[in-house]
């Protein structure tokens, strides 16, 4: 089997990355996303580099088709069955108003509309006990209403569940038994950690996309299998591990951020490989920008996700990559606003119309029309000059919309108000990074700053220089790294419980016992195929002052003591905040269990840009022009390299601009720059801001 | 108003407009990232989940700059100002030192409640006084005669509401005062939680404090000061341009309250005035009833002026972050001695209960002038209900308060939303039944809306929520429950919502309602908590009947409920009676 695949289907491309293992080479392709059929995307794409499928031994596949059916409500017609007196809880939520002035703010609807929700008389206690008993000719008379209502799927969610399931196992059986043909998802065999509203809205979500997901995922792995592919195909999960088609059916909603990350996974791969310990994945993109944390290689996960955004959206409980996301992009919109001030987006030109430039009927100005303006993105650099720039329609549009109100004229004042569409972009993307790293108590100057996406490169040096980072690094193929961060992935499971216990020697007693319980969970779920020996896990606790709400995660190494979790806790709970609270007594209130299997991969040498020629000598800057810089206020003729063109340990100094295909990076002037042993650029900037 | 007028015009040209909205940016975005850190670092629920402070930064002279999203409104209008205000007035600027932390909850000046401690730092670069940090907490108890403080409802002095600190530095020049900490540390009942707050608070205060000096450093302080005059200049600007066209004249409303705790059965009577000439605003609460012998009374800063700058924010600006700018067209005129402009001495417990009312009559009053600005009545009370007792396991003493969330009023727009808290909460999450059931000695049995609880009308109000509880183990409970007289109004012709309540009901089957008051419970005794539902807006007869048929389906109105209230007839089988219907709304439009 000669293979490894990744196909990520993103909003507006569909990528694939190739790992052929016989001569280490890696390919790439690239296609506009076919919304009328996913699957012929990917297929296309796949033909498009030569692969053959029948020679593939792994296609992972990282897809929007999650969130898409949530923001879309495009899924099944959901029941829910909870107990008697709280099937309002998923309407009611927490009763919060997260928009703090307007007398019409609502929330975006439930899931399962309230007529479709329905009671059965049962109480578990919170100590898991039995305070009315389960009746199962209820059940039996519930299933015949539900298949006169013609529901597509059911969520089973009962109060106290995290203490006992036993009633919701029971419930979901029954139903089981009587409706074969629907799908059916309790909210412990997603969530065993408490909070009623939460889990049930978990429970939902998943039911809402099941039958979707599993038509989905099954006839991707059947038109694969028809191309005479009989290898191993695995989703691409929101926590940063491979799902298998099985886990994929039980679980779709763990597929919800499924997208954006490969990105964070390639970024992980090259820190290691590049033996950095601490650095921010910063991924641009044409509507949106996105940052995570990575550490060590790893990175966190949040536990509770909102789809559709904090504000109007709803929660889900499912392990997935702690991710800032801002509405900031290439084609975010400039504008003036009533006082006459320069504002950005939230509109954006997205890839229709798309920025002045593309010359594809958009009117406004967008980021991407600033930097061709100020000639940080060249006339012939996107995708090889396969689309055309027209950079004067770009400035006249900046002048036309935006910098004739500000009270600017003529060519100076379009390159200083372009720059300010840029300077308060980055302010708008560095607030990302600070809310990921300040609010998660980090010092961001202690961070490598990776960045990818379109958009990426173009920014790395003014984010740097306004967060004070001393180094950025452009990997090989910023455009199309997302797919080869899921090259790269592993498959990867995660099980949480809610285990409450104060931090003493008699506290800890059977903490093990529960972490080989999840243990046990972890590897049933890992596919048959899985080999149980080649598992490895981690095991991690939810730690926090007694009485606290929020808790800190630390790492548990194996024979935990009360004096070493203390330990950790302390260290972490120090780093984070600032200050320790003497004399509060600690408490554990949940255990998390990963397990991960590790795969082969590709070496990353290999996916290092390659001069054409194999020539390493000096390289020539195939042209120059003249680029605005801030710092410097004035155009400065810079010299222009073609990305292949650098062999790995050039260096020079800034101003310059590296351009390939599917992105250009700024190296602003007395940036130091160079080429590393991986073919990733390294910009070292050259002043620190502000200190 | 004037000179705050004229300086608001010498602005521009010190600084571009691309860096001051980059400074707006990032001034905005630190009391959020401070908001982040308390809800983490804080030990009572109070704090972490309902989200009871306010996070801001408040100019040299004491007006505000903004303020973090998730801050209860209460707080929003001005309590971090008053605050700082007070210390500038005791200490000078001068003698507000770098590493200062200053508390106050004085009532004299403060007006809210004891709990409410607002603490903050002074901000300088370069040694020029460029602001204030400040972070107001809900301290979970500050002594007095009740477990909670503030919970009491028939508190007659504000001694009995625990312990004041008016402006007292707990940290001077960077270093802790001890006797202050011990002072608070025996001054409370749950001193572990408190001062795991007040580490999550100073904490705060101090970094946020870090944050703006970064900034201050970076683009200067004539830069920031540019910023801040702009943002201020932006807001009212916005301001005039709504009062611009409004015809100018007096517009008038009222609505009451139940009593206030002490003269049980008294309502309390609630006039508003609002004059505006197309400039300026000036809310006028001189007919409000005098300061009450029982503890809904709120001093000047706490209670009118908060009142007021809530309502104008809902109705002017709603979608930009706090600043003094949104109320420099305003005025507030109220003689001293009215229940919102209580004196020194007056028992404030439940000093933000009334606001809510009072913000709904204030909209109630500009409605025919804004219809589209405006909504119709929402439940209106917080409707506090705290128990409060030992832990059967450990003996240790507990407390959970709780508030209602109901339904809020239609706009012209649509359907009223909810349920939510009153309109001077925020962000305020409830707390899990399965929290609750893990940490208390009693059970929630259901928590389910109410039908037909909505105000009909073109648009129909949210639904009220009714909640039971079972106590599982000898307890207490203190309630202070509003609003259950003045049904919340409709608007244009949309009818009222149902009222809420309290009640207790015994094992011997005994039912007595609780409003404002305290009881002891047995294990076995239950309490049924009911909100009220939001008004309708628009005639009843004119809803779509597929929305009514809609609401039926859900059980949101009921099939006799869609007949009286919205003349929608079903047949037997179950279809809508055209003819029955269209006879049944005739009627209604000719009777209304």
């Amino acid at each position: 089997m000669r293979y490894l695949m990744a196909a990520d289907t993103g909003g507006t491309f569909t990528d694939l990355a190739v790992h052929d293992t016989e001569n280490g080479a890696i390919l790439f392709g690239k296609t506009l996303t076919n919304y009328a059929d996913l699957v012929e995307g990917v297929l296309d794409v796949v033909e498009e580099t030569g692969a053959a499928l029948k020679d593939a031994a792994v296609v992972k596949h990282g897809t929007t088709h999650v969130i898409n059916t949530f923001l879309q409500r495009s899924g099944a017609r959901t029941a829910l069955v909870t107990t008697k007196g709280f099937r309002d809880a998923l309407e009611i939520g927490r009763a919060s108003r997260p928009v703090p002035f307007q007398l019409t703010f609502r929330r975006d609807p439930p899931l399962v509309e309230r007529a479709l929700r329905y009671e059965i008389t049962e109480r578990i206690d919170a100590n898991g006990q039995v305070l009315q008993a389960l009746e199962l000719e209820e059940v039996d008379v519930l299933a015949k209403i539900l298949a006169d209502q013609k529901v597509e799927a059911i969520a089973v969610s009962m109060l106290n569940a995290y203490a006992n399931p036993a009633h919701e196992d029971a419930v979901a059986a029954r139903l089981r038994a009587l409706l074969p043909d629907i799908f059916i998802t309790t909210g412990t065999s997603i969530s065993g950690e408490w909070y009623e509203y939460e889990r049930t809205s978990t429970a939902a979500a998943n039911a809402y996309i099941g039958a979707k997901m599993s038509t989905y995922t099954q006839g991707f792995e059947t038109r694969l299998q028809g191309q005479g592919f009989d290898g191993s195909f695995y989703m691409m999960g929101s926590n940063g591990g491979l799902l298998t088609v099985e886990q994929t059916l039980q679980q779709p909603v763990a597929l919800v951020e499924s997208g954006p990350i490969g990105g964070c996974i390639g970024a992980g791969a090259y820190a290691q490989a590049l033996g950095l310990d601490r650095v921010i994945a910063f991924d641009m993109g044409g509507t949106t920008a996105k940052c995570a944390l990575v550490e060590k290689g790893r990175f966190e996960v949040q536990p509770t996700y909102f789809v559709g955004g904090y504000e109007r959206g709803f929660p889900i409980r499912t392990a997935v990559l702690d991710i800032v996301e801002v509405g900031a992009g290439g084609g975010t919109i400039a504008w003036i606003d009533e006082h006459g001030r320069l504002k950005l987006g939230p509109h954006s030109a997205g890839s229709e119309p798309g920025p002045v430039a593309f010359g594809r009927g958009g009117e406004e100005p967008t980021v991407t029309d600033a930097s061709v303006a100020l000639g940080r993105i060249g006339p012939g650099s996107f995708m090889d000059g396969k689309l055309a720039i027209d950079g004067e329609a770009a400035s006249n549009a900046i002048r036309d919309k935006v910098a004739t109100s500000l009270g600017y004229t003529g060519a100076d004042g379009v390159d200083r108000v372009a720059h300010g569409i840029i300077d308060l972009v980055t302010t708008i993307m560095s607030g990302a990074i600070k809310e990921i790293t300040i609010e998660r108590g980090h010092d961001v100057r202690e961070f490598h700053l990776f960045v990818f996406g379109g958009g990426g490169p173009l920014f790395g040096s003014e984010l740097a220089r306004s967060l004070n980072i001393p180094n950025v690094i452009v990997p090989p193929q910023p455009g199309n790294f997302s797919s080869i961060g899921m090259l790269l992935a592993e498959p990867r499971v995660d099980f949480t419980q809610t285990y409450l216990a104060k931090v003493s020697e008699d506290g800890l007693a059977d903490m093990d016992g529960v972490l080989r319980n999840l243990e046990v969970r972890a590897k049933t779920a890992m596919a048959a195929e899985i080999d149980a020996a080649s598992i490895r896990y981690e095991h991690q606790a939810e730690m926090r002052y007694q009485g606290q709400m929020h808790s800190v995660r630390i790492d548990l190494l194996g024979g935990d003591t009360a004096a070493s979790v203390t330990a950790g806790f302390e260290a972490m709970y120090r780093r984070r905040y600032g200050h320790l609270n003497a004399d509060c007594p600690i408490e554990i209130i949940g255990l998390r269990v990963g397990a991960m299997v590790a795969t082969e991969k590709p070496n990353l040498a290999q996916i290092a840009p390659r001069p054409a020629s194999g020539d390493d000598s000096d390289p020539v800057p195939i042209s120059r022009r003249n680029v605005y810089f801030r710092d410097v206020d004035a155009r400065v003729d810079t010299p222009i390299y073609v990305r292949t063109g650098l062999p790995i340990g050039f260096a020079s100094v800034g101003p310059a601009i590296i351009e390939e295909y599917s992105a250009t990076t700024v190296i602003a002037p007395g940036d130091d720059f160079s080429i590393g042993q991986l073919g990733e650029i390294w910009i070292k900037c050259g002043k620190e801001v502000g200190q | 108003m004037s000179q705050q007028a004229a300086s608001l015009n010498d602005l521009d040209g010190v600084t571009d407009p691309i860096t001051l909205e980059i400074i707006r940016h990032e001034l905005i975005s630190i009391p959020n990232q401070i908001e982040k850190n308390i809800e983490r670092t804080a030990f009572s629920p109070l704090v972490q989940e309902y989200k009871d402070y306010a996070v801001g930064i408040v100019g040299p002279t004491g007006e505000m700059i903004t303020q973090s999203r998730g801050s209860l409104l209460i707080f929003v209008a001005n309590a971090l100002g008053t605050a700082v205000k007070d210390g500038l007035d005791i200490y000078g600027a001068d003698g507000l030192e770098d590493g200062d932390v200053v508390i106050t909850n004085h009532a004299g000046t403060m007006g809210q409640h004891l709990n409410n401690v607002v603490a903050y730092t002074p901000i300088r670069v370069n040694g020029e006084l460029l602001g204030f940090f400040a972070l107001l907490v809900h301290w979970i108890d500050v002594g007095g005669g009740v477990v909670g403080s503030c919970s009491s409802s028939t508190t007659t002095d504000v001694w009995q509401e625990g312990i004041q600190f008016r402006t007292v530095k707990l940290i001077s020049k960077g270093e802790r005062v001890p006797e202050i900490f011990r002072m608070i540390e025996y001054n409370t009942r749950f001193p572990i939680l408190l001062l795991g707050d007040l580490e999550a608070q100073l904490g705060g205060c101090m970094m946020g404090c870090d944050l703006v000096q970064d900034i201050g450093q970076k683009y200067g302080v004539a830069a920031i000061e540019n910023a801040v005059l702009a943002m201020r200049r932006d807001a009212d600007a916005s301001v005039a341009k709504i009062l611009s066209a409004v015809p100018p004249g007096e517009y008038k409303a009222s609505s009451f309250l139940d009593d206030d705790g002490i003269n049980v059965g008294k309502n309390i009577p609630i006039d508003v005035v609002v004059r505006t000439d197309g400039k300026t605003i000036t809310v006028d609460l001189s007919g409000l009833a005098d300061q009450l012998d029982g503890p809904l009374n709120a001093g000047r800063n706490g209670g009118a002026v908060a009142a007021a700058r809530i309502a104008l924010k809902y109705l002017c600006t709603p979608d930009t972050p706090v600043t003094e700018g949104d109320y420099d067209r305003l005025s507030v005129e109220i003689p001293d001695g009215k229940f919102l402009s209580a004196g020194p001495e007056a028992p404030i417990g439940a000093s933000g209960s009334t606001i809510p009312t009072v913000v709904d009559t204030l909209l109630r009053a500009m409605a025919d002038v804004f219809p589209d600005r405006v909504a119709a009545a929402h439940h209106g009370t917080y409707g506090v209900h705290a128990f409060y007792g030992t832990q059967p396991d450990t003996g240790a003493l507990f407390q959970n308060l709780d508030t209602v969330s109901g339904g809020w009023g239609a706009t012209m727009y649509g359907d009223g939303a909810g349920p939510f808290r009153s309109n001077a909460h925020g962000d305020t999450l409830d707390v899990p039944a399965e929290r609750q059931e893990a940490s208390y000695p009693y059970r929630i049995d259901s928590k389910a809306f109410r039908c037909d609880t909505g105000g009909p009308g073109k648009f129909r109000g949210g639904l009220g929520v009714e909640k039971f509880y079972t106590v599982l183990h000898p307890c207490h409970m203190t309630t202070k429950f509003e609003r259950t007289e003045c049904a919340p109004w409709g608007l244009r012709g949309g009818k009222a919502g149902a009222t809420g309540g309290l009640e207790v009901i015994r094992t011997t089957g005994e039912t007595f309602p609780m409003l404002k008051n305290q009881t002891s419970f047995s294990t076995g005794d239950r309490v049924r908590v009911w909100s009220g539902g939001g008004g309708g807006y628009g005639a009843p007869w004119e809803r779509d009947v597929v929305l009514v048929v809609a609401d039926i389906t859900q059980g949101y109105v009921s099939v006799d409920g869609a007949a009286r209230d919205y003349g929608v007839v079903l047949n037997m089988a179950g279809d809508v009676d055209d003819a029955a219907t269209q006879q049944r709304r005739d009627e209604m439009a000719r009777n209304d």
